[in-house]
């Protein structure tokens, strides 16, 4: 009720505290400009998330207290980075992180009733496809290092793919809604495998399909994986069944090593992961100079602003390319050390705890499926642009979710956070006003 | 690049302050965690459902126990905390060997202290004292549940 508002509000006091710590730290180093700038960027911050707050406070009152500071301490963090990298960067992420605040506000005032999402699914899934499609349109298509993933439309240019994932959760999740039983029921034993039945194979082979059509047609490792494991947690959630977790695994490492050997892009993607030294100033040199700049850090980093973008003295020569998108979890290591990084990613399994959580709350098994999808497209999306730039896998073209720069990005992911609330909202009011929870039939258990 | 003692300083104000924030919400999160530990029942039945750590001991009041046939040892006693599954399935919490049962035939579970038993659309259905069971039906301490040929008391206390 209103406690779980006023512990977002407590919340997001230290979030605001350690923007303007971050930023006098980076004015420190950089321009000795200590002044109060810091204390002024830190007061704006406070009232943008103050004003969000307070429109929780009265749209969602119930809804979880912690998942906007934590996301909100995610934006501090890319803000202050961004900064240290360039000034009028920063300027245009605070605009979209407005923008998205918006987008986030708009979401939750529009779709209270979110099960509407669930009428519209093809409409959302042909959507989602589209868009993930459109970078390869001749155009306003854009390739950036080989892979297909913006859009270039006159002055705007974003990633649809950031959206797009978005509408392929919402799909999954009402198909997978309505579905689950006939791949529970018809599920046999083979060999000690319980396989799904062949005739519901179907939607299993088509996503699969269309994660290595991703993989060859975007030559985009991480989003292809990304949506792939996604559809994985979300299959195991609705039946319950580990196998098919295995089998969809099987596949999709099957598909991606058949492609892994004959288009060259995804080819070189994972040479310049094994072997990087084999072309150190070249296609290695991303990756390694990110690896070096983690190791650099030490325990406890190197301080605010005092990591190397370029070799001192040649402001042409890169230390740490596309400092501001691919490798800013390199950056935070190298500046504030393991301990920052460590922090870091406490954050993103915060988050991703508290998602689950509220899968597990909610009552009815779209809810369910739908937090659950939300929860694990961005806790894996997290992990593959970590995992790319510690060289745990291959490094693609993902963003680091609300610390990176971009705005499809932001905003993206304040609509996933706004979705989040609306089922958390209503999960929470129910828990509370002892709605009977095993009272609808479409509840998860109820066909088993 | 000298150590500036107000950056130095800043750096790990920084760091502490992120991880009290961090450790506070994660505190709170495990309280609800707790807090919340009422076994939600409609998780699906294939996979146990988390319950609060400490949780588990404390709330036991009520237990399945089975009596004869289905391949149990007789008075071998299943918590109901969390929910139980009954079927021949390997996924059922108590797996029973017993060709009359389906492959998860019965569940049992909690609902604002109360519990309830409820036939999971079996092929031969379920007995509770000798009727068959329609749907879910509460259950008091002494009830017999009767599945094939597998016979289970329910105790509660």
């Amino acid at each position: 009720m209103t406690r779980a508002r006023n512990r977002e509000l407590l919340a997001l006091i230290p979030v605001a505290l350690l923007l303007t710590a971050g930023f006098a730290a980076v004015f420190a180093q950089d321009h000795a400009k200590l002044g109060n700038l810091s204390l002024t960027y830190g007061a704006y911050f406070l009232a943008v998330c103050l004003a969000t707050h307070i429109f929780l406070r009265f749209r969602l009152p119930h809804a979880d207290p912690y998942l906007f500071p934590l996301m909100a301490l995610l934006t501090a963090f890319g803000l202050v980075m961004i900064y240290r990298i360039d000034e009028s960067l920063a300027r245009n992420q605070a605009n979209w992180f407005v923008f998205g605040l918006i987008l986030f506000a708009l979401t939750i005032y529009f779709l209270r009733d979110y099960e509407i999402l669930e009428r519209y699914r093809y409409i959302i899934a042909t959507a989602g496809i589209l868009l993930l499609l459109a970078p390869r349109l001749p155009g306003i298509g854009e390739e950036v290092n080989g892979a297909y993933l913006g859009v270039k439309l006159g002055p705007i240019s974003f990633q649809p793919g950031e959206i797009a994932k978005l509408a392929i959760v919402v799909f999954l999740a009402s198909y997978l809604r309505e579905n689950r039983e006939v791949l529970i029921v018809g599920a046999r034993r083979v060999l000690g495998v319980t396989l799904p039945p062949l005739k519901h194979f179907g939607p299993m082979l088509v996503v699969w399909g269309a994660a290595m059509f991703m993989l060859i047609y975007i030559r985009d490792l991480g989003t292809s994986l990304m949506f792939f494991t996604a559809f994985l947690a979300l299959l195991y959630v609705a039946t319950g069944r580990f196998s098919f977790v295995v089998v969809g695994t099987i596949m999709f490492l099957l598909g991606a090593w058949f492609i892994f050997t004959t288009v060259p892009h995804v080819h070189e993607r994972v040479e310049n992961w094994l072997h990087p030294y084999h072309d150190a100033l070249g296609n290695g040199f991303q990756v390694l100079q990110s690896t070096f700049a983690q190791a650099d850090g030490g325990l406890f980093g190197k301080g605010f602003g005092q990591a190397l973008l370029t070799v001192p003295g040649h402001p042409n020569l890169t230390m740490l390319p596309v400092a501001q998108t691919d490798t800013i979890y390199s950056l935070i290591v190298n500046e504030l050390g393991l301990f920052g990084a460590v922090g870091l990613i406490a954050t993103y399994l915060l988050i991703t705890a508290r998602g689950f959580k509220i899968a597990l709350l909610a009552n009815d098994g779209f809810s369910k499926l739908l937090a659950t999808g939300l929860t694990a497209v961005f806790a894996i999306q997290a992990f593959v642009i970590i995992g790319g730039v510690s060289r745990v896998i291959p490094l693609t073209g993902v963003t680091l979710p609300f610390v990176s720069y971009g705005g499809s990005s932001i905003v993206a992911n304040f609509v996933l956070l706004a979705l989040l609330l609306l089922i958390s909202d209503r999960a929470r009011r129910e828990a509370e006003e002892g709605v009977p929870r095993s009272g609808r039939d479409e509840a998860l258990g109820a066909a088993a | 690049m000298a150590y500036d003692p107000l950056s130095t300083a800043l750096k790990f104000g920084f760091l502490a302050v992120l991880f009290l924030f961090l450790l506070v919400i994660a505190r709170s999160a495990y309280r609800d965690l707790r807090r919340t530990a009422a076994p939600a029942p409609d998780a699906t039945g294939f996979h146990a459902v988390p319950v609060g750590v400490g949780e588990v001991q404390r709330g036991v009041d009520a237990w399945l126990v089975a009596e004869r046939g289905g391949g149990l040892e007789r008075d071998e006693r299943f918590d109901l905390i969390g929910g139980l599954s009954i079927g021949r399935s390997k996924d059922a919490d108590v797996q029973i060997d017993d060709r009359y049962a389906s492959g998860i035939h019965a569940r049992l579970f909690s609902r604002e202290g109360l519990h309830f038993a409820e036939d999971m659309n079996s092929t031969n259905g379920t007995l509770l004292n000798g009727a068959p069971l329609d749907g879910e039906a509460e259950l008091v301490d002494g009830d017999t549940l009767q599945i094939g040929d597998t016979v289970f008391r329910f105790e509660a206390s």
